[in-house]
């Protein structure tokens, strides 16, 4: 995960996605991608956003794939005006803020 | 079910931060944990150097320790050898699911602890809040406490202690690489010596095991026996929110996929079945048929780390053979269970 790179500026058409994947078993249910509209949050939320973004990036940087195994992951992205995606992160979920995960349980399944 | 955490329920920090000075000290506290939690979560290393291990063989070490619903390993020690049950059922249940493992590596195969020099056997429970997984994180396992609305605690089954053992057994041995079919390979024998804890634990022949892996784990609200079949992969859960079990049984319904590190959870179902067919066939105690078979196999230096579904197939055989003999009942059975699986021809 090193070569982890800043997260773009949320903006109220930013859309982000959340995947969640791995674990002791593979549930195709809780593994469908998630959406979180920029436009439906405050201004607040999306400023909260950021910052966790921002933690997550930083509580990956440096860090090697972990030994192991059923680690759970969170797959991240983000997209802008037109669709396009123009960040993407993977993250052990140990290395993502619980309030990330919390955003993540609330988001809508796609 | 608390209110920053729950499934239904959701508070971004700046809201949290409202609560943690709030009146509902219940409230209070969880709002305090996740904030602290995220403000410590890059501690989130686990144990650099483990405790001592047994110098006797054919006694473990155990540790259980407890994470107080944080996410910090390896937590408080509550455990160790020895001591008498703590009253605490995930910590008990953690305790005597090491000793089972213990037990099944050291009398069936005379291997004493995961690196066979006594290696300290190492867990921690009630590991972050509502966390709904069990993993090994190379050195330890890890159990949550569920979420109570679709997951039960992770210790309740004997199996998933095994399992994530076996992956401690696997790496010394194997070190199969965790994706695609040698990642599938991976998963599939921490299954196998899963099952054989329980079953040996509970002296239960190869026709009146439930061949499951994760009995228990399940809430009463999802439809689901448990986290995967051995005997009937693909048929362990249908559920609307978990979605129906994906295994394959099959070389014919081989997942192809990018997900879970190329599927391991998910065609792992084939070379399980494979197993559950050749035990199921020999009849008896699977520990004294097919069991040490997987075992010879797993612990053969010719096992290499990209090892897909044929060669270990072949190895497999070969190992029948070189045990029971060329024309021997065990060979023929696990000829016949690969080639049931669609893996040989
Ligand atoms: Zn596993």
């Amino acid at each position: 995960m090193s070569g982890v790179s800043h997260p773009p500026r949320l903006t109220s058409a930013s859309v982000l996605r959340l995947k969640r994947e791995g674990g002791l078993a593979h549930f195709p249910g809780l593994a469908r991608p998630r959406r979180l509209d920029c436009s439906r949050f405050s201004e607040a939320q999306r400023a909260e956003l950021q910052r966790l973004l921002e933690l997550t990036v930083e509580s990956c940087r440096g860090d090697a794939e972990p030994e192991g195994a059923d680690w759970r992951r969170l797959q991240l992205s983000v997209e802008d005006d037109s669709g396009r995606e123009i960040w993407q992160l993977r993250a052990i979920e140990e290395a993502v803020p619980m309030a990330l995960l919390e955003w993540w349980r609330r988001a809508e399944s796609e | 079910m608390t209110c920053v955490a729950g499934p239904q329920t959701f508070l971004p920090p700046y809201l949290l931060e409202r609560i943690a000075g709030s009146a509902s000290p219940r409230l209070r506290e969880s709002a305090r944990r996740t904030l602290y939690e995220d403000t410590h979560f890059r501690a989130r290393a686990a144990v650099s150097t483990l405790p001592p291990g047994s110098t006797v063989r054919g006694r473990p070490a155990r540790y259980v320790h407890d994470a107080q619903q944080l996410r910090t390993l390896p937590g408080e020690l509550v455990r160790a050898e020895g001591s008498a049950d703590s009253g605490d059922p995930a910590v008990d249940e953690a305790y005597h699911g090491l000793g089972d493992t213990y037990r099944l590596f050291w009398e069936v195969f005379q291997r004493h602890s995961l690196d066979d020099r006594g290696m300290a056997l190492v867990a921690t429970v009630h590991y972050g809040e509502n966390y709904e997984n069990a993993f090994w994180d190379g050195r330890q396992m890890v159990f949550g406490d569920g979420d109570g609305e679709l997951f039960n605690r992770f210790t309740i089954a004997v199996d998933v202690i095994a399992h994530e053992l076996s992956h401690g057994v696997i790496a010394y041995e194997g070190a199969l690489v965790y994706s695609h079919q040698s990642g599938a390979l991976n998963e599939s024998l921490a299954d196998v010596f899963g099952s054989l804890a329980k079953q040996y634990r509970d002296r239960q022949r190869a026709a009146e095991a439930d061949w499951l892996i994760g009995a228990g784990l399940f809430t009463d609200r999802v439809k689901g026996r448990a986290l995967r079949s051995m005997a009937e992969p693909g048929n362990a859960y249908d559920d609307p929110l978990l979605g129906r079990d994906p295994q394959p049984g099959h070389m014919d319904d081989f997942v192809e996929t990018q997900d879970d590190h190329g599927g391991v959870h998910i065609n792992s179902g084939i070379p399980n079945r494979a197993y559950q067919l050749a035990a199921v066939a020999l009849g008896g105690y699977a520990w004294e048929s097919v069991g040490p078979i997987w075992y010879d196999t797993l612990i053969d230096s010719r096992l290499a780390s990209d090892c897909e579904f044929v060669p270990f197939a072949e190895l497999t055989l070969d190992n029948a053979v070189r045990r029971f003999g060329s024309s021997s009942r065990q060979a023929e059975a696990v000829r016949e269970a690969w080639r049931g699986v669609g893996v040989l021809p």
